[in-house]
């Protein structure tokens, strides 16, 4: 079975900084895959990578065998940092807007409801509660009814309860067969959520694997203990 | 609906829920209206002399404050580094920025303009060259907007920026100050601003000859909007951790200069005080020696047009009451108009009523009004017309007489005339009307000074 994704000998330099050194890795369908590291260590780039947002000096790149970053943007949903909304805007005209940039868009009346903002459906952006903007963000990236979805720290500054709202969600997403590539920091998340687990440092992948065969296999107690070890051998 | 209407209606619905954008895009312009109003309220026609003053601000604003502001605001959230997640060019989202922008501009001048219109400002004499012209300035506007929006960074800057070029260009580039009102050095100092040139493409558009005698001024709008445009997108950012390359600055505003200095180059920088301000004094400046007043005009005699000077009239090459030269030709962008006024005047009522003098006061005001807008070249062929038309339709033994009676009383009879040009193509005056009385006056002088032979028949 082709992989959603495959990630082949990723390079990116920022000057004289290898953000990105040789990455490779694949996802299949129904397959969450998890990029744990400490800051810096080149997850961003490489989700802005598969995104072609960057362009990097060296590697492949393939969604579903396609490697034309062009084409692949419309089979990718994607949730970054540091992406916001107008203030005024309404979920419902956020997803209709969104969703007139793809060939085969998800309705907006239906991603309201799965995404729990059908009674938010018509209030403005800025009257939304945190956690209620990242479900918008996440019902967003579906809008194009993506393959692929690339998470970027997507729980981040949200309270326990909303977390695992969104994790739910995320869950729900690889139930029905779509690959998921998480960027987080949270060790608990990473735990639940993902399938298998890349460790980065400075560019490169140190570990990869189930969570519970690394830790495992590493004699760490916990998934954090594990990477702990792991990144400050690197 | 497509990616690229569906964004731009979103923009545009964007704008109408923000108060501040409402504000500055339609309330401001209005205001600015009103103020100019106010100023000029004693001028013949209401507004219509500053019309291209007022929809340059409302143009300068919106472009270069409004647009950069949504941009840079919408940036520093994040907006548009979500906008980069979605599968289309960069290209898709800054035309539905612009095209968003273009129809808060057009709606803001259409809003300006109605208002002007129910406060006495006349219906343009080239509507379809004054929306040419609103294009023009809009796109060089819009391209120094996006200039600034590329190069800044953050809201307060493009208010600083932005104020750096507004403010220069409203003082020194003769849009909030008319050139004429400028001293020598700071008119040469204008030509290197859009608004001078926005400004005589709009005005020439509702007052004077249309796009004709244009060309100078839509090809420096279309260099300085492509420059910025250009511009804009050498320093294109998704994001403002990006640095943009500031050089790109130099292509921008080094084709202000460029533009500046092709305008020195061509020459007609200069330009001279305003003629409708000028008065034109009393009957009693020109025939000092004239009797108490007859009677009625049929008392007046021959003696009467002695006791006038006409060397004191306004030469008729000059700025105020002109005539051309028998022999002038018309530039061919006026010959519609001068077509449609000679065509006109014999079914005009005004020109028809059954009082010859009111008649004669009438047909004269067609001479009169487009004197008193400045409407270069049709100013000085509109007379000639007229007074073909007042020696058809009074009496060749009577119009001398008739002449003389409206010269010596240029603000009796009623103004009806004078509020009925529309049918000719000429602008309504609904305002006051003295100033117009007086160029009445001097056109019953110098007809009559032709009649008698005390003015040869150049």
């Amino acid at each position: 079975m082709t992989p959603v994704l495959v990630v082949q000998d990723l390079a990116r330099r920022y000057g004289a900084v290898k953000a990105v050194d040789g990455i490779s890795f694949e996802i299949a369908a129904g397959e969450v895959f998890g990029l744990l590291g400490p800051n810096g260590a080149g997850k961003t780039t490489t989700l802005e990578s598969i995104l072609g947002l960057v362009r990097p000096d060296a590697g492949r790149i393939e969604i579903e065998g396609d490697a034309d970053p062009a084409r692949a943007r419309a089979r990718i949903g994607a949730v970054l940092q540091a992406t916001g909304l107008p203030d005024k805007i309404t979920p419902r005209e956020a997803l209709t807007v969104f969703g007139a940039f793809y060939p085969a868009p998800l309705g907006a009346q239906m991603l309201l409801e799965r995404f729990g903002l059908a009674e938010k459906a018509d209030a403005a952006f800025d009257t939304l509660s945190g956690g209620q903007k990242q479900r918008l963000a996440l019902a967003l990236a579906f809008a194009g009814n993506p393959r692929l979805l690339l998470l970027d720290e997507p729980t981040t500054g949200l309270d326990p309860q909303m977390r695992r709202d969104v994790q739910d969600h995320i869950a729900a997403i690889r139930d029905e067969g779509r690959a998921v590539l998480l960027a987080t920091h949270d060790m608990a998340e990473a735990e639940r959520l993902c399938d298998r687990i890349a460790v980065i440092a400075k560019g490169r992948i140190i570990a990869t694997g189930a969570p519970r065969e690394l830790i495992a296999a590493s004699g760490a107690a916990t998934l954090e203990d594990m990477i702990l070890q792991q990144t400050a051998r690197a | 609906m497509s990616a690229l209407a569906a964004l731009t209606a979103l923009s545009l619905k964007l704008n109408f829920r923000n108060r501040m954008a409402i504000l500055y895009g339609y309330l401001f312009p209005l205001i600015f209206l009103i103020a100019f109003w106010a100023l000029y309220r004693n001028d013949p026609v209401p507004l219509a002399l500053h019309i291209g003053q007022l929809l340059t601000i409302t143009v300068l604003g919106g472009a270069c404050f409004g647009l950069p502001t949504t941009i840079v605001a919408e940036r520093e959230r994040g907006v548009w580094r979500r906008y980069r997640l979605l599968p289309a060019r960069s290209w898709v989202f800054l035309t539905s920025v612009l095209a968003a922008r273009l129809v808060l501009l057009v709606t803001a001048g259409l809003l300006q303009l109605v208002l002007g219109f129910a406060l006495g400002l006349p219906w343009p004499a080239h509507a379809g060259a004054l929306a040419v012209g609103f294009l023009f300035t809009a796109f060089a506007f819009m391209g120094v907007g996006l200039t600034i929006a590329m190069r800044v960074d953050n809201v307060p800057a493009v208010q600083a920026l932005g104020q750096c070029i507004f403010l220069p260009m409203l003082i020194l580039g003769g849009v909030a100050v008319q050139l004429e009102s400028l001293p020598l050095w700071v008119q040469h100092m204008s030509v290197i601003f859009p608004g001078r040139y926005a400004v005589e493409v709009l005005q020439r558009s509702f007052t004077g000859t249309g796009l004709g005698g244009s060309g100078f001024d839509l090809l420096a709008l279309a260099l300085i909007g492509l420059a910025g445009a250009i511009a804009a997108a050498g320093m294109f950012r998704w994001d403002r951790s990006f640095a943009p390359n500031k050089a790109w600055l130099a292509v921008a505003f080094g084709m202000w200069l460029i533009v500046g200095a092709a305008a020195e180059l061509r020459g007609q920088v200069t330009v001279s005080g305003l003629a409708d301000t000028q008065p034109v004094g009393t009957p009693h400046d020109y025939a000092p020696e004239a009797k108490p007043s007859a009677a009625d005009w049929h008392a007046v005699t021959e003696a009467d047009f002695d006791t006038i000077t006409f060397d004191r009239l306004p030469p008729d090459q000059g700025i105020v009451a002109p005539v051309s030269r028998s022999d002038a030709v018309p530039d061919p962008t006026i010959l519609p108009l001068l077509d449609q006024i000679r065509d006109g005047l014999p079914n005009w009522a005004p020109g028809n009523v059954s009082d010859p003098v009111q008649r004669a006061r009438n047909l004269l005001a067609v001479a009169a009004v487009p004197d008193i807008l400045e409407m270069e070249q049709v100013e000085r062929f509109v007379p000639r017309l007229v007074f073909a038309r007042l020696q058809a339709v009074i009496p060749p033994q009577d119009l001398p007489k008739i002449l003389y009676w409206i010269a010596m009383h240029p603000d009796a009879g009623d103004d009806g005339g004078i509020h009925q040009l529309g049918a000719l193509g000429l602008p309504d005056v609904s305002g006051a009307t003295k100033p117009v009385h007086g160029r009445i006056m001097i056109y019953a002088f110098k007809l009559l000074g032709r009649l008698t032979g005390k003015i040869p028949p150049l």
